[in-house]
């Protein structure tokens, strides 16, 4: 009886598992994420135009600042006046060994160099909203170019 | 790295394919060195700073005696409150020039960053340093927060011109007749202003240029020299087109090259660029010369190849990459044309030591805010 038993069990699982494999393997495996519409591309093209806006006017001494609690410069400087049109930035060299630092750094401790140091401003979160506006900014400016990280 | 704008290339074919180049008298020599500083007492902290500028000859021939005289400009003085550095700077080239006792200064422009009367005023006390005589001509930063009425108070109205030792200086104001982009659209003076101080800004235009009734004025004070006579033209601006969305041209440059082109000895000298830059056009060769502030950094396209470019600077160190300039005709009919750059050798030797050694595969893009209509 108990012999049976286990046997219906093989079976069962066995059955079960040929059944799932077959499955998986037939399902198509786009099945878990919808298609994109055109109005969802324009969404998402939106939402990143509004963060490289904010990145321009915080790169140019605007922007949200007072709101995002942060201070990127205490000299009047701000990044474009040594920087037009996010130029000498080099963003597509990064990451590089950065002789500032001595070290291989980001593009986003070299943002935070020049706040603290040339902009004599006080450096802001490696992953908050205002550093990955500047960030985008910059990359927006350079699209195109072509990505040589690591050269001086 | 873009190709060269047909504007640029239209250039070249209409004034280079006749041949015609400034004198062959004059040659930039290339003989560039270092040389420690003439300059003894007066300036404390020169030895410390290491500064060591860099000579560029300028061979020429003409009967010109002795004649030294200073540039210095692109101070864009902030009030001191504010920004003490570039006070600093300013403080530093105005007792070097003070110590030379050249003939005379020319101040190229740009004394203020936001046309502040505070900044503008601080200028005014800092120039009483310099006692030699002082001619000025303005900068953009200087004129468009009250329309150049405190700067013509304190400096006088441009253009004007003297002749001094054989060379005839004149000084154009290449920065007043800006198209008027803020009327129809309410702007503040400080809006204005703010819009014009953004050197890669779109909303002021074109911005830079002579004008009509300066060039009749230019055309009409050369027409009675003699067509080999040296003669010097002063302007904030280059007078050709190197990066037009940069305002690094004067959008009228075409009249002013026509009105130089019978005499055969003209030479630019301009600021607003904040870097080494060396081109000749037709007659006329154009030098660039540095800010006393910070350097910008060379425009993606449109640099002229015969310049050799500066070194890329230190950001972290606010003396490199920035200086003033002297100019020294010789009894032995040469010009020395010396870059004041203050802490580093002037040029680069390797390409990535250069300052345009990362345009190639550089794509660049202007602003995405200023697409965006502020004014109602």
């Amino acid at each position: 009886m108990l012999k049976n038993k286990s046997k219906i069990i093989w079976i069962i699982t066995v059955t079960s598992l040929f059944v799932g494999v077959t499955l998986f393997l037939l399902t198509p495996v786009s099945a878990h994420k919808k298609r994109h519409s055109a109005a969802d591309m324009q969404a998402f093209d939106d939402a990143y135009m509004e963060v490289v806006k904010m990145g321009d006017a915080l790169f140019h001494g605007g922007g949200p600042q007072d709101e995002l609690g942060i201070t990127l410069s205490k000299t009047g400087m701000a990044c474009a006046m040594c920087h037009p049109f996010a130029s000498d930035v080099h963003p597509h060299q990064f990451p590089k060994f950065q002789e500032q630092m001595s070290e291989v750094a980001g593009l986003r401790e070299m943002i935070n160099w020049c706040i603290e140091k040339p902009n004599e401003g006080v450096m802001i979160g490696i992953d908050s909203e205002a550093m990955v506006a500047l960030e985008a900014y910059i990359m927006w400016s350079h699209k195109g170019t072509i990505i040589e990280p690591g050269t001086h | 790295m873009a190709k060269i704008h047909p504007d640029q290339q239209e250039m070249h074919k209409v004034l280079g394919g006749q041949k015609q180049k400034p004198d062959n008298t004059m040659s930039i020599s290339r003989r560039t060195f270092l040389h420690k500083s003439i300059i003894s007492g007066g300036v404390v902290g020169a030895a410390t700073y290491g500064w060591w500028p860099l000579v560029n000859t300028i061979d020429i021939a003409h009967g010109a005696s002795n004649l030294n005289f200073a540039w210095v400009s692109d101070t864009h003085l902030y009030p001191k409150t504010l920004n003490t550095r570039f006070v600093d700077k300013a403080v530093r080239a105005f007792k070097e020039v003070e110590s030379m006792k050249p003939d005379f200064m020319i101040f190229g422009g740009d004394l203020a960053q936001k046309g502040d009367p505070e900044e503008l005023k601080l200028g005014a006390q800092l120039l009483k340093a310099v006692t030699v005589k002082k001619v000025f001509i303005p900068g953009e930063h200087d004129w468009y927060l009250d329309m150049g009425a405190l700067w013509t108070k304190e400096f006088g109205s441009s253009p004007w011109s003297f002749d001094l030792k054989g060379v005839h200086f004149v000084g154009l104001d290449t920065v007043s007749r800006a198209p008027d982009y803020w009327s129809a659209k309410n702007m503040s003076p400080k809006e204005r202003m703010g819009h014009m101080e953004a050197l890669d800004g779109s909303v002021a235009g074109p911005w830079a240029g002579l004008g009509q009734e300066q060039l009749k004025w230019l055309d009409t004070d050369l027409s009675g020299l003699n067509k080999s006579q040296p003669i010097v033209i002063f302007s904030h601006n280059p007078l050709y087109e190197y990066y037009p969305p940069w305002n690094f041209w004067v959008r009228d440059w075409r009249e002013v090259h026509e009105i130089v082109r019978p005499y055969s000895n003209v030479t630019n000298i301009h600021g607003h660029t904040h870097q080494v830059l060396y081109n000749e056009i037709g007659s006329m060769r154009s030098i660039g010369m540095l800010a006393t502030s910070w350097p910008w950094p060379y425009a993606p396209e449109g640099v002229p190849k015969l310049t050799k470019p500066h070194v890329r600077v230190d950001p972290g160190d606010p003396f490199d990459g920035v200086g003033w300039a002297k100019h020294r005709w010789s009894q032995q009919d040469r010009i020395d044309h010396d870059y004041m750059m203050w802490d580093r050798d002037v040029y680069a030797d390797a390409t990535w030591d250069s300052g345009t050694g990362d345009n190639p595969g550089l794509a660049l893009r202007s602003r995405v805010v200023d697409k965006i209509w502020q004014y109602e």
